[in-house]
């Protein structure tokens, strides 16, 4: 999102995103629709349940030896042939990358579906070093001639209607595309099959890198990451440092669960391990294998409050069931991340000031903690991050005044005894038929849609304190 | 009938604004034989305090609420999240406190309405307070916080002279959120609003939860819709007289 | 630039002041992989129908195209069969003995336009390029088979010495051949197979790739109506050969 677009204030965005009629029915299907997904994939899977907390148990202790399977995993690659290299930052990503397309005399290249290279914005740089990126994820794809950013973390154009890329691809791509799905995959597939075969680099990111044995692995539907990793003579993977697994028999864990999260599929369609560059005899492959570690704030939450949020496999299901998200999509949350994981992994790689207000974009329900694949605990850091605006003084001032007052009131009986008698005074003028229909103020944000009942006659501690019959 | 004692937490928003719910409470205990007690000087659990972050200012009111309750033998609560805060909540917050081996206790001891009556009274068979259809909200502290979702059922669906039908969508959120429905009211209310419809679908005359937070957003966007669908707490329906 | 020393340093340092939480395991990894491996492999053997039918019906539902031949040699009517319906006429394959039996001929017999994969690497980039270009022609590409997962109906091939990536990738139909000794039940015997063949093991022609190909391409991302056929295949033929191929 554009710094611009970020000066709006977060509950504007919110405001008009639920304007968008289109957005609100794709949101309202796709959501349901992968909700649905998921539950059924579950329901006929009773291994899931165990499989779960193993991933999860697996996340953690992966955690607690994060340096020694690194150790393991660069030895491995190296030996297979390729390179690593160590990015603490998103600029150091990029000049990395960049580097190595200039190295190789890279005119174009082929991206699969990777949120790492979202993440670091690679795109912009790759074309100011004059390398043309194109992605290939159809999704992707369509975003990028949109100029804009995903809307979710695994359907990218989940708020484009077929309409929208069917003028689109006639606008960026000058042929008439009909706006039927089919037809826009058939064009998308031929523009994107020549750009497959000339391009020089190909750049994807990296479900989980398997330790013991150097291995990158890609977890696609469309073919787009057997592309990318087999046909141009360069491969370069993005990779944040959490995705590192020790071995096959763990990675097998996380895909048994991974996709059924994500889609409601027993598998993608498309498992790619990659072992390197090409070896001797082979027809296809790489010359080059580039593995890039990225850090952008992760190794921080090691020891950090966010640090189970390192075990997100990226699989969408969070955003599926937040209410919030629901309403508001993507877009509206600015960050290249958005949902309730989004909200955590942007306070990890932007800083806990970026997320004053989106810590707040949660009623705390827990379905995504629920949901998630890994049983991250999202609604417990939400509140984490919430306590270290307030620490550090963020929060909007007239905020802490009115919760410190709260507070007060709260820890004094005499004083809440007062305020509720107060408040009966107070209400009087709004109050019409028992019930309350508007109200100044902050309070005014609830009566706007809803009634709010008054403060009663008597409280019930009052009434218990005088009245013979009830206490009897 | 059980010869036990319990003591109500009535809550703050059950006290200010539906202490009809603490008088079902306490009239539906005492017909089962229930003795109620009251303690004095009751303000709130901390939930809002600690949920938008404030938890020291949460620990002092945690203090207090462990303190007034220290000797009860059970402590009910008609509210999913009230309780929820109590019993996961507390023993963290007082940690490093001397009342740390008190909240745990407490938090042993202390149980919301419906988990109270199904799981420590056994008693399940009640006369509807209201005649006709019913359907019952998860509200999400005591459905995922307390992973409670029969209890309700089981006493909604066992009552004399209702109904119970089921809610699309039960388990999804109202909408309410504490300070979310003031922070971010358009959000709340477009969740309150697809709430409300599936409400509507099931033809039910009343709609029940065990959280008064609930009860507040979806019984103010149903009385702001005029609809005929009353909100109204599980305790109230329960308290017909058995 | 970020050095490895002060990557990992940095990580290490995070490593030691974080204490263990919750719930912490690595998976058990089997200890003898190979031998484990034989051992799930002579149990399969005894229970081949019933993965079969397993692996049938799993890949069935991803719209995978499931044949059955009593032998190798039925092979080319069912691929010409396939050929014919698209209305096409040319196909590349692996390599006779990466596929275990060399089909060309009784293919080539039939008027199929047949391109057989090289069993070494190509000379130089030109005729890299030029095997490269039949590949993305061919309107089927003809593959064998390292593992038929019954659990999910998935394929498993591995790349290699005349068992390109290309064949099971570029063209617009792809067809897989495969017979009883490639069958395994689940994603956890998988998990052995995988230690064995990178450990204690061996593996199937050791190229750079392994790709598990669960049914044809498809996306949904163009409001979420399913398309197949988007980058990869758009069709996935699997044909079981009741008599091993290999003997």
């Amino acid at each position: 999102m554009s710094d611009a677009e970020l000066a709006t204030p977060f509950r504007q965005r919110a405001g008009g995103a639920m304007k968008d009629a289109f957005l609100q029915e794709a949101l309202t299907i796709a959501t349901t629709k992968f909700i649905g997904l998921r539950r059924e994939a579950f329901a006929s899977f009773p291994e899931g349940e165990a499989l779960r907390d193993q991933a999860r148990a697996i996340k953690e202790a992966t955690l607690q030896r994060l340096d020694q399977h690194l150790e393991t995993l660069i030895s491995n690659v190296e030996r297979l042939g390729g390179h690593v290299h160590y990015a603490e930052t998103s600029a150091e990503a990029r000049s990395i990358i960049v580097d190595i397309a200039k190295r190789t005399g890279a005119r174009l290249a082929v991206k699969s579906k990777s949120m790492a290279t979202e993440e670091i914005h690679l795109n912009e740089a790759l074309e100011a070093a004059g390398v043309t990126p194109v992605e290939t994820d159809l999704g992707e794809y369509i975003i990028q001639l949109a100029h804009e950013r995903p809307s979710h973390i695994i359907a990218p154009a989940i708020h484009k209607t077929k309409g929208q890329v069917a003028e689109l691809f006639t606008r960026e791509l000058k042929r008439p595309a009909e706006p039927d799905p089919e037809a826009l995959t058939l064009i998308a597939r031929g523009e994107l099959r020549e750009k497959f075969l000339q391009a020089d680099l190909g750049i994807s990111g990296a479900n989980f890198a398997v330790a013991e044995t150097g291995t990158v692995v890609l977890v696609t539907n469309e073919g787009n990451g057997r592309m990318v990793t087999s046909l141009p003579r360069v491969h370069v993977a993005v990779m944040g440092v959490e995705k590192v697994v020790p071995s096959f028999t763990d990675l097998m864990v996380f895909l048994a669960i991974l996709a059924k999260s994500a889609t409601g599929q027993k598998l993608s369609v498309y498992t790619s391990m990659v072992q390197g560059p090409r070896r001797a005899g082979e027809l296809e492959g790489p010359d080059e294998f580039h593995l890039v570690l990225l850090d952008g704030g992760r190794i921080a939450q090691i020891d950090g409050p966010l640090r189970e949020a390192l075990s997100c496999l990226r699989c969408g299901a969070c955003l599926n069931v937040c209410p919030v998200y629901r309403q508001i999509g993507g877009h509206a949350y600015g960050y290249t991340y958005p949902g309730p994981i989004g909200i955590l992994l942007t306070a990890m790689l932007e800083g806990t000031p970026a997320v004053r207000d989106l810590a707040h974009a949660s009623s705390l329900c827990g379905a995504c903690a629920d949901a998630c694949p890994v049983r991250i605990d999202i609604p417990r850091m939400l509140i984490e991050l919430r306590r270290e605006v307030d620490d550090r003084k963020i929060a909007p001032w007239p905020e802490r005044v009115a919760f410190k007052l709260l507070a007060g009131l709260l820890r004094r009986p005499w004083l809440y005894r007062l305020a509720a008698r107060a408040g009966r005074i107070a209400q009087k003028p709004f109050t019409r038929g028992g019930r309350i229909g508007r109200l100044p103020l902050v309070f005014g944000e609830w009566t706007r849609t809803r009634d709010l009942p008054p403060v009663a006659p008597r409280t019930f501690q009052e009434r218990w304190a005088t009245d013979r019959d009830l206490r009897a | 009938m059980t010869g036990r004692s319990v003591s109500l937490m009535v809550t703050c928003l059950g006290d200010l604004f539906f202490p009809e719910v603490g008088v079902s409470i306490v009239r539906l205990l005492r017909r089962l034989g229930v003795a109620v007690d009251v303690p004095a000087d009751q303000t709130c659990c901390g939930l809002p305090l600690f949920n938008s972050g404030y938890h020291a200012d949460a620990a002092a009111v945690a203090r207090r609420t462990v303190e007034l309750f220290g000797d009860s033998e059970h402590v009910v609560v008609p509210s999913g999240s009230c309780a929820w805060m109590v019993k996961h909540e507390y023993p963290g917050l007082l940690a490093d406190t001397t009342l740390a081996r008190t909240a745990v206790e407490l938090a042993a001891r202390t149980h919301e309405l419906s988990q109270f009556l199904v799981r420590v009274l056994g008693v399940t068979e009640f006369t509807s307070a209201v005649r006709g259809r019913v359907t019952y909200h998860d509200s999400c502290h005591l459905l995922r916080g307390l992973h409670e979702s029969e209890s309700p059922r089981t006493l909604l669906g066992n009552l004399e002279g209702a109904e119970l039908v089921p809610l699309p969508g039960a388990d999804e959120c109202c909408g309410f959120g504490g300070s979310f429905a003031v922070r971010l009211p358009e959000v709340s209310s477009q969740i309150l609003a697809k709430k409300l419809a599936n409400v509507e679908s099931t033809g039910a005359d009343c709609l029940v939860a065990c959280d008064a937070g609930c009860l507040m957003q979806m019984g103010g966007g149903l009385t702001r819709a005029k609809s005929r669908v009353r909100a109204l707490h599980l305790a109230e329906l329960l308290d017909g007289g058995r | 630039m970020t050095t490895r020393a002060e990557f990992l340093d940095r990580i290490r340092a995070q490593v030691r002041r974080a204490p263990g939480r919750f719930q912490a395991a690595s998976a058990r990894r089997p200890r003898h992989a190979a031998a484990e491996a034989e051992a799930i492999r002579r149990e399969l053997a005894e229970r081949w129908p019933e993965t079969l039918e397993a692996f049938r019906r799993e890949f069935e539902g991803v719209a995978g195209v499931f044949h059955r031949v009593a032998s190798v040699d039925m092979v080319p009517a069912v691929v010409d069969g396939i050929v014919r319906e698209r209305q096409a006429r040319e196909l590349v394959t692996w390599h006779p003995t990466a596929l275990g039996a060399d089909l060309a001929p009784a293919l080539g017999a039939r008027g199929l336009d047949v391109h057989s994969m090289p069993a070494a690497e190509p000379a130089g980039s030109a005729e890299r390029e030029r095997l490269r270009t039949i590949a993305a022609r061919a309107d089927l590409g003809l593959t064998g088979v390292d593992l038929a997962i019954a659990e999910t109906g998935t394929l498993v091939l591995v790349s290699g010495v005349g068992r390109p990536r290309s064949t099971s990738l570029l063209p617009p139909c792809h067809v897989a051949v495969f017979d009883r000794t490639a069958l395994v039940e689940s994603l956890r015997q998988v998990g052995v197979l995988l230690e064995a063949w990178h450990g204690d093991g061996r593996a199937p022609a050791g190229g750079a790739s392994i790709n598990f190909i669960t049914g044809p391409s498809r996306t949904a991302d163009i409001e979420l109506t399913l398309t197949r056929g988007v980058h990869g295949p758009k069709e996935v033929h699997a044909i079981f050969v009741e008599q091993p191929i290999r003997g």
